[in-house]
């Protein structure tokens, strides 16, 4: 059922439309608009219903870190319910592993949800009567896994997210950053293939919200995990993301990898949200490399995954095109010290 | 994002909607009292345009209720048993040892004060000599009470699992609370006969809403990503029901099991009016008939010990518990078995038990000498309270003042007179601005001038329509008159305007007098150190208690009523004033220093308009309570829709008992509406 080939998650033309009658109103909206997805959402928004989610398709592939961002109100929560099926969806296709998910019956999702997914929210979603072990267990406990057994597996994932010594504590004795622990150990019991976090870090300060990203970054690594993350904050959109989508009032404006998103916004929205990124910190040297061989004297040794901040102290006092290394130590193109200079450049708008 | 929507035109005229309210009722109030002379059906409906409503209820119930009597007679036998059972063992364990359990359960559930609570509350009850009949009392409770949960439970779970259902649901229990307690009993009377088990139905009936009102609410209010979080862990939704909705909203439901057993306890006691077995209500009442007010205040303290007892035990269930050392549980119940075992054989029997009967009489010399002494000033505040403020609002100044009383007599001229005063003080008032207030003015004159209980109808039903309107549009004014209709048909009409008299009068009073005391407790912190424990035990004490004291002193009659009422209904409004005004933003309050407002201007400007729809709610809680204890109250001499109920109960007549049951229901109602429009009005007004 599933090889390589086939995206962990893939979504095409998927609508969430609040409001009664949503279904029917969705298929006449769009007969009417002869299926062009603007004009439907506005016929819809005409006639008093809510298109939370409007003709959305992208693909999750197998152990990638797809990022949802967007304001609040932008329909990215809605989304994630969507995939997740905690929202029935209105209109189209959610593929998870390539079985459609939407109209699935309530115990084939059940069985999905006790094998592979796992789901981390923005308020923990604790339970407030079961100590951190418990809560931790719980989707184990809802398949009829013995108690000693999924104690078992719930020290495992305690251990993995580092709160060793709190497994009887009570969601209230915790601090914000050790109940998202909790939420993630929770959401990770089953090891689930697929992961959604909710604005998993939105609620915590900043100082422990950068700590998370960097152990959720840590876990990834050695889980790899299929991700769909949802936040409102670029910089980290930026700094988890293998790809981000950007979401504005329901649709998806731009898909593309951090890059992309900082050097190739493709309206003035998505650069509204780029202009108060350091650039030079996102970006990477393959970005702005070329594919030539004519190159200056000097070779100050850049390669492509270096940040473009990285490139430009290197290329200080530099005038001439430099060449750029893979990994391996290969020669694979050129990049103009300009070309930095003129990337990095903040545009005034 | 989309401009913004067009802001509707404003009204062309100038009056606002209160005004206009206001203007239509004073036309019609006083075309009808032009026209009393040539159309007295403009005032007083004919008793022949009257339609035989409650004939016609009584029929159908009697009809109704004949059809599922073998069924019910079959459920009264089943429950026989289980009550026989629980006043066996009750009636038949060792005081000492009941006496050990309640400690060891105070211990369990709130440490050393309710160890001690349950300890000197029970060996009150065992030196009153009340002991069996008390029993007898707690027998009814442990069997209504679990029939209570679980009904209430279910169909609380229910209405959450079902959404449909819900609205109906709510809407039941809505009107479930404000039908009178009494008026359950009549049917009920008519299926089980006389008898415990009466009792114990009505309080299982009465006990089921609270419970089930806040089993819904629990679960509502259960975080949504909780919710969520259970659905994706893989939970089926028995699983996610039971495993993790139902004890994430466990103190919601804690605090509805709480009020689940003060609602049957009152209940149960109230029911001793039909089914008098030798429980303490039966004897509360029994002495209270014979005069015996000693030993009915020595029966109703009783009442309140276990009211007391039982509330702040389960009190501890909705609030986070601590985990108290379970071996001094044990100890305690080590300790009165080998207690009861080694005395065995000197145990008094607690029926004998006469240590608090000096104290007992010591109260009746005492209240004889006390009124004797007082009776000048007690007889003075009575009668001056009848003659001068009750009966004018109830027949009207154009009656209530006579040569007797008041010392002249009134006439036309005077009427005149007073109408003419309260025009000039409506038109100054226009004149300055205040339209609305001076029509008000002028009707209230136009009332006290006619009395409530001789107030047209076509007067009434415009108010109340045009109140309605102003507080929540046309639907809640068609909703209003057409219930207030259904009470001008069924002849009920009379004594509906004697009920709202008299709960007026008391809303009036406690609104006065509570606002007052809210408005002194927000303000200075030491007076709520006093008033609060007051307010904590007069909403402990089950309604039937609150006749003994004023009994006490001014004897049967509408005085003591309208106290009685009045110290029942008064704690919401001292509650949700005090708890309004306190809870001012401190950001607002901040604001206003640093604009330099003065304490009364930051009061009068800020933290009363931000308290208003907080007070409003407290005042329409203040009517509820009212409109409930009027009926308990007529025990004690009123007159109006309590008084046949209280009637309907001696005559086992369904009919009347449920119209007028229903008729208090509808008062209830349509006050209980109006004040929560406004109340909403203001809330939107503030944003909140």
């Amino acid at each position: 059922m599933t090889d390589a080939n086939t995206p962990a998650i893939a979504c095409q033309n998927l609508w969430q439309v609040f409001g009664q009658g949503a279904d029917k109103a969705l298929t006449d909206a769009l007969s009417r608009s002869g299926n062009d997805a603007d004009q439907a959402a506005a016929d819809l928004r005409e006639h008093g219903f809510i298109p939370a989610v409007q003709d959305a398709n992208f693909e999750v592939k197998e152990g990638e870190l797809f990022v949802i961002m967007g304001l609040s109100g932008s329909g990215k929560s809605t989304l994630i319910r969507c995939i997740s099926q905690l929202l029935p969806g209105t209109g189209g296709e959610i593929r998870v592993d390539g079985e459609n998910v939407i109209g699935a019956s309530k115990k084939a999702l059940t069985e999905l949800r006790r094998k592979k997914l796992g789901m981390v929210f923005q308020h923990f979603g604790l339970f407030p009567h079961m100590t951190v072990a418990e809560n931790v267990a719980y989707p184990l406990r809802v398949q009829g896994v013995g108690k000693k057994e999924r104690l078992a597996r719930a020290q495992e994932v305690i251990s993995l997210v580092g709160l060793e010594g709190r497994e009887d504590s009570f969601p209230r004795q915790l601090s914000g950053g050790q109940r998202q622990r909790v939420g993630i150990a929770r959401s990770l019991a089953v090891n689930p293939d697929i992961w959604f976090l909710d604005e998993p870090f939105s609620a915590l300060d900043p100082l422990i919200r950068r700590q998370l990203q960097d152990e959720f970054l840590r876990i990834q690594a050695t889980l790899k995990k299929s991700i769909v993350f949802i936040t409102h904050d670029i910089q980290e959109a930026l700094k988890l993301a293998d790809r981000i989508a950007i979401m504005r009032d329901g649709k998806i404006v731009q898909i593309g990898t951090p890059t992309d998103i900082v050097l190739r916004p493709v309206d003035d929205y998505v650069r509204e949200f780029s202009k108060d990124v350091a650039k030079g910190q996102h970006a990477k040297v393959a970005s702005v490399m070329r594919d030539e061989s004519e190159r200056g004297p000097d070779d100050p040794g850049l390669t492509t995954s270096m940040t473009l901040d990285a490139a430009l102290a290197h290329c200080m006092e530099l005038y001439e095109p430099v060449p750029v290394r893979d990994e391996n130590g290969n020669i694979v193109g050129t990049v103009h010290p300009s070309d930095l200079a003129a990337a990095l450049q903040v545009e005034e708008t | 994002m989309t401009a913004v929507a067009d802001i509707p035109a404003q009204p062309v005229s100038r009056l606002t909607i209160g005004a206009k309210a206001a203007l239509i009722t004073v036309i019609v109030g006083a075309i009808c009292l032009a026209l009393e002379g040539v159309a007295p059906w403009l005032v007083k409906w004919p008793t022949t345009w009257e339609l035989p409503a409650t004939q016609w209820v009584g029929a159908f119930l009697d009809w109704f209720l004949n059809g599922i009597k073998p069924a019910m007679r079959l459920f009264s036998d089943l429950m026989a048993y289980p009550m026989n059972w629980a006043n066996f063992v009750l009636g038949n364990t060792p005081w000492p040892i009941l006496i050990g359990l309640v400690t060891a359960l105070g211990w369990f559930l709130g440490g050393l004060p309710m160890a001690a609570l349950g300890f000197f509350g029970l060996c009150f009850v065992l030196a009153s000599g009340y002991w069996a009949e008390s029993m007898n009392t707690l027998a009814l409770v442990a069997v209504s009470v679990p029939v209570a949960l679980i009904v209430g439970g279910a169909i609380g779970i229910l209405a959450n699992e079902v959404p449909r259902v819900k609205s109906f649901v709510q809407a039941v229990l809505d009107v479930m609370q404000t039908v009178p307690t009494f008026a359950y009993l009549t049917p009920l009377l008519l299926l089980f006969g006389f008898g415990p088990v009466v009792g114990l139905i009505a309080s299982a009936i009465y006990a089921a809403p609270p419970m089930a009102r806040n089993v819904m609410l629990g679960l509502e209010r259960v975080e949504p990503e909780i919710k969520e979080a259970a659905i994706m862990s893989g939970g089926t939704r028995f699983q996610q029901l039971f495993q993790v909705e139902i004890p994430a909203a466990a103190t919601q439901i804690m605090v509805g099991v709480n009020q689940c057993l003060m609602a049957a306890l009152s209940m149960v006691i109230i029911a001793a009016v039909i089914g008098g077995f030798n429980d303490i209500g039966w004897e509360v009442l029994l002495t209270m008939r014979k005069a015996q007010f000693g030993e009915s205040l020595m029966a109703g303290l009783v009442i309140v010990v276990f009211a007391v007892v039982i509330d702040r035990m389960s009190g501890t269930l909705a609030t986070e518990r601590k985990r108290y050392d379970q071996r001094v549980v044990w100890a305690v119940l080590g300790f009165t078995v080998l207690f009861t075992a080694a005395f065995w054989a000197w145990l008094p029997n607690p029926s004998e038990l006469t240590l608090l009967d000096p104290m007992a009489e010591a109260v009746d010399s005492g209240l004889t000498a006390f009124t004797q002494a007082n009776g000048p000033w007690l007889d003075a505040l009575k009668n001056n309270s009848l003659f001068y403020v009750l009966l004018p609002l109830r027949i009207g100044l154009d009656q209530a003042v006579l040569p007797f009383t008041w010392g002249f007599q009134w006439t036309a001229g005077m009427s005149f007179g007073l109408f003419a005063a309260g025009a000039v003080v409506a038109a100054l008032m226009a004149w300055r601005g205040h339209l609305t207030g001076g029509l008000v003015v002028l009707i209230l004159i136009g009332m006290l001038e006619t009395g409530i209980s001789n107030l047209p109808w076509p007067f009434v039903l415009t108010g109340a329509a045009a109140l309605s309107y102003a507080a929540g549009g046309w639907r809640l004014a068609a909703l209003s008159v057409g219930l207030l209709c259904t009470i001008l048909v069924s002849g009920l009409w009379e004594r509906a305007l004697l009920s709202l008299y008299l709960s007026g009068a008391a809303v009036f009073s406690c609104a006065a007098a509570g606002g007052l005391i809210g408005l002194a407790s927000a303000v200075w912190s030491p007076v709520w150190k006093v008033v609060r424990p007051v307010c904590d035990m007069l909403q402990t004490i089950p309604l039937f208690v609150f006749l003994i004291p004023v009994l006490m002193v001014f004897q049967i009659g509408e005085f003591s009523a309208f106290l009685a009422i009045c110290a029942y209904a008064i704690v919401p409004m001292i509650r949700y004033t005090r708890h309004g005004l306190v809870n001012t933003p401190e950001e607002m309050m901040e604001a206003a220093i640093s604009s330099g407002a003065t304490e009364w201007q930051i009061m009068r400007d800020v933290r009363a308009p931000y308290a208003a729809p907080t007070i409003l709610l407290g005042l329409n809680q203040t009517i509820l309570y009212a409109f409930a204890m009027l009926v308990i109250a007529a025990l004690i001499g009123t007159t109006g829709l309590g008084q046949s109920i209280y009637l309907a109960l001696g005559q086992a007549d369904v009919g009347l008992g449920i119209s007028a049951g229903a008729a208090m229901a509808i008062l209830a109602l349509v006050a209980d509406r109006i004040v929560q429009g406004f109340a909403e009005e203001q809330r939107k007004a503030l944003g909140l």
